[in-house]
């Protein structure tokens, strides 16, 4: 008793006595030390930043991208579908970007599918079989990969793998296969990591499941703790494959350049994104082919979009 | 000591299913979780085609206990066991003993329904596969069959290509049950498979029970002493990791010998 009127009497006398209410003016708000509105608008701030950032990022790309089509009449269908890419000429300039797409699609393809069995292997290994030494190891290994630019990745492509293929499968040794490998083993750290964690996702119960029904240790992972990742190994997948899609400079170190359709993995080849990289600095602002460069720009974004709904749908159906 | 036990139970039968003969017999057992000494020096019998119930407070050793017997703790690391618990002649315990094959005849049941993310049928098939058997009658047949063993049959025999997921917990458990049921276990382990479950959908699976201990030799682990009483031929209690009192159900719930095991029947402490 003593105690609290004591420390009542403390408390200044003139304390306003309507301070339950807010009546504070607009500059108020902002000084007064009580207030949240600073706070406030700094985090709305920050939110409403990135999204006008990607909303303003599609809307630029999109206005640019369809001049090509809209300003300089270039047909939509063959722009897509041709594979004629001869910016050069000055008469009759022709401007078919299927060879790119189909470049990005299938170095981002045969980069998945030398980066998927190693990485789901790895992250076996190290979320199911060793998990202290695979912790200790794998895990900084994985942290380095991640780590190294991308152009130390194509400088190794072009004097590893490049003369490699020159001197195994002829042609210059620039080709579609070496931008998939290189590609490959940069996106091997994100998928291992991410399917490492969606193994360990899988409730132990599961795997007591499924040892007490009399099941081994392989059984146990290929029958049961695999499948019951699924959804998230394959967001794994596909994310590795949204970062291998979206790679320039590495893959425009070894892939040769082309824009020639490739016939085989030992052609060499372009990417939408090498493609932009390599003639956008050539061009002027507003011409035709700067137009058309910036159409392979939207298409990179809407097949970005692509991946990432896919990854919203997988992560959908894991959460039902 | 254990066979003085023995012949004090015998005197107190008058259930015509304790009379069964002896399936495991679990001599001097000690387990540790590394320098923790959590189930000590414990003896006792387990006998065919009945329920040996094992009670006792929290963190007592019960599931531990039970976890040996079909040597589930060889999963954790840091767990060491000692003794021997003889089945059919065989050192359980032994090092040489194939693991995989031992689970296939001594089932688990575990405290939360853990039906794979697969569909009502795969879900029992998956032993049979897991053991080499592909015949697609074969799985047909032991699918129903186990099924059937559980009641669960008629409400699910629609939709067994469905994800055992969107089963209820009771259902879930039951069809965990028809699982454990699949290879044609020994023995059925059951490590408080109530405890997560409805009233009724407990009561379902007492039943259950009840039923399955005529082809089965049942152990069940439960917190729940009425449980106990109301479905096991013989009870054990278990106190701090050690094996109190081992005797039929009726002895030790109405004449238990030790002071611990009354106290802890009669809700003096748990």
């Amino acid at each position: 008793m003593k105690i609290s009127k004591a420390m009542i009497s403390e408390l200044p006398d003139d304390l306003p006595k309507s301070s339950l209410l807010k009546e504070k003016g607009l500059i108020k708000r902002f000084t007064d030390r009580y207030s949240e509105s600073r706070g406030r608008t700094i985090i709305y701030g920050s939110a409403f930043t990135v999204i006008i950032a990607v909303v303003a990022i599609t809307l630029f790309l999109t206005l640019q991208g369809l001049r090509s089509f809209v300003v300089d009449h270039i047909n939509f269908w063959t722009f897509i579908t041709g594979t004629d890419w001869n910016t050069d000429q000055t008469k009759n300039p022709s401007f078919g970007a299927f060879a790119f797409i189909f470049g990005s699609m299938s170095v981002t393809l045969l980069a998945a599918l030398i980066a998927t069995p190693i990485a789901i292997g790895s992250a076996i290994f190290m979320a199911e079989l060793a998990k202290k030494w695979g912790q200790r190891i794998l895990q900084p290994v994985i942290e380095i990969l991640v780590g190294i630019p991308s152009v130390v990745y194509g400088f190794i492509g072009l004097t590893v793998i490049v003369p490699f293929m020159r001197v195994h499968f002829g042609g210059s040794g620039f080709n579609m296969l070496a931008g998939a490998i290189v590609v490959g083993v940069m996106i091997l750290p994100t998928v291992t990591s991410i399917a490492a964690d969606s193994i360990r996702a899988v409730p132990d119960s599961l795997r007591e499941a499924s040892y007490a029904i009399g099941a081994t240790k392989w059984q146990t992972i290929w029958r049961v703790v695999i499948p019951a990742a699924g959804s998230s190994l394959m967001t794994a997948i596909v994310l590795g494959m949204s970062r291998a899609f979206g790679e320039a400079l590495a893959v425009q170190m070894v892939i040769g350049n082309a824009t020639k359709f490739p016939h085989s993995i030992f052609d060499p080849a372009a990417t939408l994104t090498t493609i932009i990289t390599l003639s956008m600095g050539d061009t002027t602002t507003g011409s035709v082919i700067n137009d058309a460069l910036w159409s392979l720009g939207l298409i990179l974004l809407i097949i970005s979009y692509v991946f990432i709904l896919i990854i919203r749908l997988l992560s959908r159906r894991r959460n039902v | 000591m254990v066979v003085q036990m023995e012949n004090k139970i015998t005197s107190f039968v008058n259930s015509e299913d304790v009379d069964r003969p002896v399936l495991i017999n679990v001599e001097d057992t000690n387990i540790y979780y590394g320098d923790n000494h959590a189930v000590k020096h414990v003896n006792m019998p387990i006998h065919e085609r009945s329920i040996t119930a094992l009670i006792g407070p929290s963190g007592c050793g019960k599931s531990t206990f039970i976890r040996t017997i079909n040597r589930m703790n060889d999963l954790i690391p840091s767990a060491r066991c000692e003794g021997k618990i003889d089945y059919h002649g065989i050192n359980i315990l032994s090092p040489k003993v194939d693991v995989v094959k031992l689970r296939t005849e001594i089932g688990m049941v575990f405290q939360q329904p853990n039906p794979f993310p697969k569909s009502i049928s795969e879900n029992i098939q998956l032993p049979l596969k897991f053991a080499g058997i592909h015949n697609k009658k074969t799985l047909r047949d032991v699918t129903e069959k186990c099924l059937k063993q559980v009641g669960l049959w008629e409400e699910v025999k629609d939709r067994l290509d469905r994800s055992a997921t969107g089963l209820s917990g009771g259902q879930q458990q039951r069809l965990c049950i028809a699982r454990a049921l699949a290879l044609k276990p020994d023995v059925i382990l059951l490590d408080e498979p109530t405890s997560a479950l409805d009233p009724v959908s407990s009561a379902k699976i007492e039943e259950l029970l009840l039923q399955l201990k005529k082809d089965y030799t049942i152990v069940i682990v439960t917190h729940n002493m009425q449980q106990a009483a109301r479905i096991a031929d013989y009870t054990a209690f278990f106190y701090q990791g050690e094996l109190v009192e081992f005797g039929t159900t009726k002895t030790l719930f109405t004449m238990p010998e030790k002071k611990s095991t009354s106290d802890y029947i009669c809700g003096r402490f748990g």
